[in-house]
């Protein structure tokens, strides 16, 4: 095709044809241009909140944002399970996250990094999760332990045999089966079960995904493990009462909401970072979740924890509202 | 002394070769046949077959499969196949059943699988894999074949479009396409007629000078063009072009021209005719243009007898469909419940199993892999060519050569836990492009491949005869010259393989991943590549802890798309490479 003997009509055509559709582009993008501006479109709110933290919030996190974005179209929420600790340590103290999911209190090591970043921090509650520990369901030699057991059972150098743990049990090893030391669930273990001056066994298969937990348990008539309270299935395993010294209790939400099921009932929280919210997606999501926090189908249906009670939530609610209203003044 | 002869070989042993043979037959077979097995179990989840009822797959294999396959089979040369698949076909599915039975009897069951879906996967799929393979040799099956392939390719090809365009902002496109491309273009043509002017050096320049205004001009003002003038302006040209260009059969000016046309059309009239419809309308004009070689094929083969009757393919499916729907209904047999449906592939993640979807997470990976692969190429090819053609064998020069060498051998078994580590303390901390961003994700998985892609860049560049470089040289060409005239062209296939081998690596990376902090769930996919990223088999590790019926059910679905994405990767790569040889030889 190029060159040759008719090169010169062609040339000029071949000109004519760019020139004419230079013009017809120009024509064309005049009248569709403006500056960009700042104001966003749709429902008024717009940009990406980055969520970190506790692999045991992040379903409950994951569910909120769903239905948040669902309402606001040019909103997009991050959710990421990287555990409590991580979480905070490698994200939100270095400032990098908009909220860290918590599955226990911040701790001071922790508060020291923030304050070396100059992040600063609000806690907000979203839920109540029950920590469960389950046998497995041919295990009906054992269907109640007091926290006292438990703490024999996951010390170090604690009961190897489970007739170790009571006399009346079979002398068959203990088999366990427990959370990652990452993972905020055995930090609250640890504390509350296992006791705050003995070290939590090493001696256990320790792991991030709570499935897995649950399937060793379902392998083993002697094994023992535990696990948030949304990873329990009635059908594979059985859950244990545990004896806090009021009798046994069975968790379930309602045990769990009411206090009756003791130290292995805990709090869920995620942390928002002040300087966060002075963005208005990350004020409206803030007071978003806390809203939710205290809807039935939402937390307990869906996700499968305990939901704040309306008096809780209103009290996180005006503190939020006084946080916001120091960092936005 | 023959005698001898005879007595002295008749003693040699061949009991361990034949050993051999067996065990490494047993170890390669074994290793397919476990991994086909898992498989089916990831299909039977991911679609849910196992809530189908009994007789479902019977009314589809008698509605669907066996006219397909005797269509197929139509005026095939191969009489053996088709009545071997016939029988099969009959004889599996009793077979199957009566199995099914005597394991039951002897007290052994397999999980999930019944016996329909036995005979589906060890009978129907084979069959129908063997047939559809084996029947492109017919006159029918070819054509049959050559329809659905540029259907299949289209419908990809468009798919791939409205992907990009749903991560690239078109009007940053808009303003590339005018000042950059167009420019650009216009240059080369340009230098075509008059070879001695001084535009066509200047190509690169006005194209990368265009491209930094483009982007510039994107940043401050906000340029809100129609769909339509879009369309027509920006999209139906380079569009038309791409299209003839991958259209398979082309050969011709006249047949290049009618592709490349009718794309043109379609695409200037529809939009015309969809006016301001919005993204949707939009989305809908590429996918009809996916439909535009499978039409040319269609038309050219109509000509020819018995071909055209294998244009009756899509029929003869639709068809199919109906009827076993209607048979199913009728009798009262419910479908599969599938985990892997429309709704997987376009929605967001969710609390909800039934409503969980993969969506931000394959675009991201698609997106870190395009730009793995732009990085990649580009670098491997730079460092192979570089270590295999412009370095010296002895010297100083030499030994640092080998020194390279060693290191870059040695790079390739670095485990990928070191390359995350490397990526969020350099791409994330250190130059600042953020944790768990495209750009980082993309850096970071580029270096990690890296090493793979150079040293089968170099095997291909190796394999180059010698003859050919001396030969350029003896013409008097500069090595630049030799490399990119001769040497280059000729390795470029075996470049893209190995390239194509180590981007199937690169998209099922999970731990580099985890290090630089990319996210687990997004509600969106990202729009940019300093957006942070999700990436599918992050998705799917984090999917395999949540519980059940994200396990059972939508993680198969996953792995089912995962698997899906990368053979459309790989296809299109093999698909430019066998163009590349063609043209090439």
């Amino acid at each position: 095709m190029p060159g040759g003997t008719a090169s010169d009509r062609r040339t000029v055509s071949r000109r004519e044809t760019l020139a004419a559709i230079a013009g017809i582009g120009g024509v064309a993008l005049s009248g569709c241009v403006e500056f960009r501006s700042n104001a966003s479109s749709g429902s008024g709110l717009s940009g990406t909140i980055d969520v970190r933290g506790s692999s045991t919030v992040f379903p409950l996190m994951r569910s909120m944002a769903e239905e948040f974005t669902a309402d606001h179209d040019d909103v997009v929420i991050n959710t990421t399970s990287t555990g409590t600790g991580a979480g905070f340590s490698d994200y939100f103290c270095a400032g990098t996250s908009d909220f860290n999911n918590a599955s226990r209190e911040i701790r001071q090591p922790e508060v020291e990094q923030c304050q070396s970043n100059d992040v600063e921090f609000l806690q907000l509650t979203l839920a109540r999760d029950a920590i469960t520990v389950i046998v497995n369901k041919d295990a009906d030699f054992v269907d109640c332990l007091t926290v006292d057991e438990l703490s024999s059972i996951w010390r170090t150098d604690g009961a190897e045999r489970w007739s170790e743990v009571r006399s009346s049990f079979p002398d068959k090893e203990i088999a366990r089966f427990g959370a990652a030391d990452t993972s905020g669930t055995f930090d609250y273990f640890n504390t509350h079960v296992v006791g705050e001056d003995v070290e939590h066994t090493t001696d256990y298969q320790a792991t991030e995904q709570d499935n897995n937990i649950r399937s060793g348990v379902e392998g083993n008539k002697y094994a023992i493990g535990y696990l948030g309270f949304s990873y329990y299935d009635p059908e594979a395993v059985k859950a244990l009462g545990v004896d806090s010294g009021d009798g046994c209790v069975v968790p379930s939400l309602e045990t769990a909401s009411s206090g009756a099921y003791g130290v292995l009932s805990r709090p869920l929280y995620t942390y928002v970072a002040k300087s966060a919210l002075k963005r208005e997606a990350v004020r409206e999501f803030a007071r978003y979740a806390l809203k939710r926090s205290t809807s039935e189908p939402l937390v307990a249906d869906e996700v499968g924890y305990v939901p704040n009670s309306p008096e809780l939530a209103g009290e996180e609610f005006t503190e939020l509202n006084d946080t916001i209203w120091e960092v936005t003044v | 002394m023959a005698t001898e002869h005879e007595q002295e070989f008749g003693a040699v042993s061949r009991v361990r070769g034949k050993v051999f043979e067996a065990v490494s037959f047993g170890s390669s077979v074994l290793g397919i046949v476990a991994l086909a097995v898992l498989l089916v179990f990831v299909v039977v989840d991911a679609f849910g077959l196992a809530a189908a009822d009994t007789g479902w797959i019977l009314t589809y294999v008698a509605a669907l499969v066996v006219p397909m396959l005797a269509l197929w089979c139509y005026r095939l040369d191969d009489q053996w196949l088709v009545r071997r698949a016939g029988a099969a076909l009959l004889v599996g599915a009793p077979a199957a059943f009566l199995l099914e039975t005597a394991l039951a009897a002897v007290g052994v069951s397999i999980p999930t699988l019944n016996w329909e879906l036995l005979y589906l996967f060890a009978v129907v799929v084979p069959v129908t894999g063997t047939v559809l393979v084996t029947g492109r040799d017919g006159p029918v099956g070819g054509a049959a074949n050559g329809l659905f392939g540029r259907i299949l390719g289209g419908a990809v090809f468009a798919a791939g479009l409205v992907v990009v365009f749903e991560i690239l902002d078109p009007q940053l496109w808009f303003l590339v396409y005018s000042l950059a491309v167009l420019p650009a273009v216009g240059c080369v043509a340009y230098a075509r007629q008059n070879p001695t002017s001084i535009l066509g050096r200047l190509r690169i320049p006005v194209g990368v000078l265009g491209l930094f205004a483009a982007v510039a001009i994107h940043r401050v003002f906000l340029i809100t063009v129609p769909y339509w003038v879009f369309h027509v302006w920006a999209l139906a040209v380079p569009v038309a072009v791409a299209t003839a260009w991958l259209d398979d059969e082309p050969e011709t000016d006249a047949g290049w021209m009618t592709t490349a046309g009718v794309t043109l059309l379609v695409l200037v009239v529809g939009s015309l005719a969809i006016g301001t419809q919005g993204i949707a309308a939009s989305y809908g004009l590429l996918l009809l243009i996916g439909l535009v070689p499978a039409g040319r094929y269609a038309f050219d083969t109509a000509g020819t007898s018995p071909e055209r009757i294998g244009l009756l393919a899509p029929l003869v499916l639709g068809i199919g469909i109906v009827i076993g729907t209607i048979v199913a209904n009728a009798l009262g047999i419910a479908g599969p419940d599938p985990w892997l449906d429309s709704g997987f592939l376009t929605n967001p993640p969710s609390g909800t199993a039934s409503e969980a979807g993969f969506y931000p997470a394959i675009v991201g990976s698609v997106l870190v892999i395009a730009v793995v692969a732009v990085l990649s190429f580009a670098f491997g090819v730079g460092t192979a060519i570089f270590l295999e053609e412009y370095t010296a064998d002895e010297g100083l020069v030499g030994s640092l050569t080998r020194l390279i060498q060693i290191n870059i051998a040695n790079l390739a078994a670095v485990p990928s836990v070191v390359y995350g580590l490397l990526g969020l303390a350099l791409f994330a901390n250190m130059l600042g492009f953020g944790l768990g961003t495209v750009v980082t994700a993309g850096l970071t998985l580029s270096l990690l491949i890296l090493p793979i892609t150079i040293i089968s860049a170099q095997e291909a560049l190796r394999a180059v005869p010698d003859d050919l470089r001396r030969g350029s040289d003896a013409m008097g060409a500069t090595r630049w010259q030799t490399t990119r005239n001769v040497v280059v062209p000729e390795a470029l296939p075996g470049i893209f393989t190995g390239t194509i081998l180590a981007l199937g690596r690169a998209i099922g990376e999970t731990a580099p991943l985890l290090l630089i902090g990319a996210v687990t769930a997004r509600t969106a996919a990202p729009s940019g590549v300093f957006d942070q990223v999700s990436a599918m088999p992050l998705q799917l590790f984090n999917w395999y802890g949540q519980p059940e019926p994200f396990p059972r059910g939508v993680v198969p679905a996953g792995v089912v798309t995962l698997l899906l994405v990368l053979l459309v990767m790989n296809g299109t790569a093999i698909l430019l490479r066998n163009r590349y040889e063609r043209s090439d030889g």
